[in-house]
């Protein structure tokens, strides 16, 4: 297996979807790759890096603001 | 608070709580707006990750949501229940949010194989030692996340085409499944998990260059 190939199926590595065969070329990939083994670790923790900037809320302000407006709505479209 | 007023709170509580999509959708055809506020405290946090997601700015998400609520409101007959609610008010939202992008779209995204790792002939990873070997995953999380490297993070995110940063966001944030994402985004599951896969590789470049010092 070469870095390309390891690179490849890291996803489904995390997800522990891989197949026996895979798995055991990937693991013994990167036994001997510490250039993977910090692709790995990074891909890794990309993820959990870009899950903690996109876990935005909308803003209170916001939230009253549309349920301002959907009254609004409401009312003026009721029969 | 007297007593009776805290257990009918209490009551009015457990029964937002506890009442499903289906019933809320039941109350509104019969009129009730107070259950789409229901369905707004519900839904309103992801439905903003997802407006958000795609058009990057807030007045934008912001229209987007009042589209996708009135939507809701105005077309809930159209919802045949095939699929969960969920899933339906994700779809609304993307066709929203992606007719109001399409509409104002002023800058060029970078093209998504330009932030991709790139090979050697021989299948290993061009770059230096340093480059190659960065691992910067023990860095300490207020660090990663500090004030300086949200603006590097969003940078990049922000580079990433609008259908990636959407699945990012689906898989990554809310926890969705491939197959649901498929069905919100129209595509297979195949072309998730490869959107997926991909928007993370970008994202690892531009924070290997961010965390290493390397200019944007």
């Amino acid at each position: 297996m070469t870095c390309q190939e390891a690179i490849a199926v890291l996803d489904d590595y995390l997800e522990v979807i891989l197949g026996p065969d895979a798995l055991a070329s990937l693991e013994e990939h990167l036994r001997d790759c510490p250039p993977c083994v910090a692709y790995l670790n990074t891909y890794r923790r990309t993820r959990e890096v870009a899950a903690g900037v996109n876990r935005v809320a909308m803003p209170e302000e916001m939230k009253e603001r549309l349920r301002r407006f959907l009254i609004e709505r409401l009312r003026a479209s009721a029969p | 608070m007297p007593a009776t007023q805290g257990a009918v709170a209490t009551a009015c509580y457990t029964r937002r709580v506890a009442e499903t999509d289906s019933e809320l959708l039941d109350r509104l055809r019969g009129g009730d707006a107070l259950a789409l506020e229901t369905l707004m405290a519900r839904y309103s946090d992801r439905v903003y990750r997802l407006a958000y997601s795609v058009t990057r700015n807030e007045a934008d998400a912001e229209e987007v949501m009042q589209d996708v609520f009135l939507t809701v409101f105005r077309k809930h007959d159209t919802f045949e229940g095939r699929s969960a609610l969920g899933s339906w008010i994700y779809r609304v939202t993307m066709n929203a949010a992606l007719n109001r992008r399409r509409g104002k779209r002023t800058e060029l995204e970078t093209a998504l194989d330009a932030l991709l790792p790139t090979f050697k002939a021989d299948g290993h990873r061009e770059g230096d030692g340093d480059w190659v070997l960065a691992d910067w995953s023990r860095t300490p999380e207020r660090e990663l996340l500090s004030e300086e490297s949200r603006v590097a993070v969003n940078r990049a995110i922000d580079n990433l085409p609008e259908h990636y940063r959407s699945v990012l966001v689906l898989r990554d944030v809310d926890g969705l499944t491939n197959e649901q994402v498929a069905e919100i985004m129209g595509g297979s599951i195949a072309l998730v998990k490869s959107r997926l896969h991909r928007a993370r590789m970008a994202l690892r470049e531009q924070l290997t260059r961010h965390y290493l010092g390397m200019p944007a």
